[in-house]
């Protein structure tokens, strides 16, 4: 308390001594010349390099196909690389017009616009023309963003000419995180569309099989109709063929225009997925 | 942490290193009905061998063992110089690419044997075997990548055409027939299935030909009537099964659709790496 009141005693004292100077002003004198310029400093140390960048943050695949059969003709692939989500069928449900489309008539067109649609797409291609039997594909490059290797999908349909309605290929097969220069080599089986009857005419299919007995081509490929046992999508039982039609055991299948030779056994297809970068 | 982790990478890549020059055991299981495995061919190797390839032509190495099931000269001294021996080296060696064995006597229809084969470093591993009878079909396990961890692997094995021949079904044991030209029925280069003694159901007779025919050549132009064409149906491709018939007297095929057909896997591969 006591300490409180010195201070307030000595504040008038204080008051007086910061005005002290204030008394006697006179005017300011005139402004001084301007100073000689400094010296030039020295240049700055170089800055860090940057981040080496991400070549346009794509990775870049490659896919191939062998054709294992010894005699179906493959015709030209939907390649669709994609996000999980999204299939191009699901075994033991309705195939979309898309794949009957590929499956009948050998055509990727329409299954290409329906992975273009989807939410899940990143990229596609189709495979330029057939790939022979017992033969090695085109390879097919791929580009997808970096940010989407890490839960990757691909989808590969096929259909083999000289069916009503078979096809291989991949469905949704997992190729996340592969590293660049990376392999993966699938061997696939063989699916019925379940959209057209195997009646094995020359009037039902598209392939060569069917040119040659004087049908084939895409009239005789896609058909509106499903007819099928069941409307679903199912593994190929495969092909009868007319072979011991006409012998004791009436094995075959007298109306089919299909051969022994144009049997199969699964794998009917090897797919082969590198990472180029 | 940091260290523990470093300390146990480097303990995994000395053991798994080590291991690679141990001695695995290999199971081989014939999965089929009636089909047997001639002596089976196991070729430890690295990149620059590849025993067949799909898609691509045979060598008369793979076409000796898919059509008569010889490796090596010892098995047939006519296929010296163009067998697998000729291809690989000698046997149980380190051919500095490869090494490989024979496991010898036929494998019988859903049955498994057990082999120690010691891999000699190398990163890769193919085994083949043809099936009898058959015209050239063989199982081919296809250079897969021996692991390095300790384990147990299962693979599944596919039969393959060889694409050498075609599968024409008929009865190598057969005399009324013959190759064009007048050679006698099988073996390497001879139309003919291989194996009828083996086949645990008898192979027919008098079948007319099922790929080729009696009598006809490919484009069906007429040869001589107890003559059958020795043509090729490669690259080598998944094999497309046998046709067989009900008959063993006529039909097209001297074998047995009953019995001698299959379907893939025809084998299963299983591979125990020892723990260190």
């Amino acid at each position: 308390m006591n300490m409180n009141k010195i201070n307030l005693a000595l504040l008038p004292l204080i008051a007086v001594l910061a005005t002290g100077c204030g008394g006697d002003d006179g005017d300011n004198g005139a402004t001084g010349p301007a100073g000689t310029a400094g010296v030039d400093g020295t240049n700055g140390s170089d800055g860090t390099n940057g981040n080496n960048g991400t070549n346009g943050n794509l990775a870049v695949f490659t896919v191939q196909l062998t054709n294992l059969t010894y005699g179906q003709p493959f015709s030209s692939a939907a390649v669709v690389l994609h996000e999980p989500g999204f299939n191009t069928f699901i075994d033991g449900e309705i195939a979309s017009l898309g794949l009957e489309k590929l499956a009948e008539g050998g055509d990727p067109t329409e299954l290409m616009s329906e992975a273009l649609a989807a939410t899940q797409y990143l990229d596609a291609v189709t495979t330029p023309g057939a790939t022979a039997p017992r033969s090695i594909g085109v390879m097919s490059t791929l580009l997808v963003p970096l940010l989407d290797i890490d839960d990757l999908r691909i989808s590969f349909t096929t259909m083999l000419v000289d069916t009503n309605d078979g096809f291989t290929g991949l469905n949704a097969a997992n190729i996340s995180n592969m590293t660049v220069g990376q392999t993966i080599s699938f061997m696939a089986p063989t699916w019925d569309a379940g959209t057209e009857a195997n009646t094995e005419t020359a009037s039902t299919m598209p392939g060569p099989a069917a040119s040659a007995a004087g049908g084939g081509g895409a009239s005789a490929g896609f058909d509106t109709t499903r007819d099928d046992l069941f409307d679903l999508v199912h593994f190929h039982r495969g092909v009868v063929t007319s072979a011991n039609a006409s012998d004791g055991s009436k094995e075959g299948l007298s109306t089919s225009i299909l051969t022994e030779a144009d049997r199969w056994d699964n794998p009917t297809a090897r797919i082969v997925v590198t990472r180029t970068r | 942490m940091k260290l523990i982790k470093a300390a146990s990478a480097i303990a995994l890549a000395c053991s798994s290193s080590v291991l690679m020059a141990q001695t695995i055991d290999i199971q081989i299981t014939n999965l089929t009905h009636a089909q047997h495995f001639t002596p089976r061919l196991v070729i430890a190797h690295d990149n620059t061998v590849d025993a067949f390839e799909p898609g691509v032509e045979a060598t008369s190495a793979l076409a000796w063992l898919a059509e008569a099931g010889v490796i090596d000269d010892a098995q047939n001294p006519a296929s010296s110089g163009q067998n697998f021996e000729a291809l690989l080296g000698p046997t149980d060696t380190d051919n500095t690419s490869n090494t490989w064995h024979r496991i010898d006597g036929l494998s019988a229809p859903s049955t498994t044997e057990n082999y120690s084969f010691d891999t000699m470093d190398k990163s890769h591993l193919s085994i083949l075997a043809m099936l009898i009878p058959t015209n050239d079909a063989f199982a081919g396990l296809d250079s897969i990548k021996i692991p390095t961890t300790p384990g147990t692997y299962t693979y599944m094995v596919n039969a393959y055409d060889a694409g050498t021949e075609l599968n024409d079904e008929l009865n190598s044991m057969r005399t009324d027939i013959v190759e064009q030209g007048g050679t006698p029925l099988g073996g390497y280069g001879a139309p003919g299935v291989a194996g009828a003694g083996a086949s645990p159901v008898p192979l027919g007779v008098g079948g007319m030909g099922v790929a080729a025919k009696v009598g006809f050549a490919q484009d069906g132009t007429a040869i001589g009537a107890n003559e059958v064409v020795d043509g090729t149906d490669g690259p080598v491709h998944i094999h497309r099964n046998v046709l067989g018939d009900t008959s063993l007297t006529d039909g097209a095929s001297d074998l047995q659709s009953t019995e001698h057909r299959w379907l893939n896997p025809v084998a299963r591969v299983t591979i125990t790496i020892p723990a260190p």
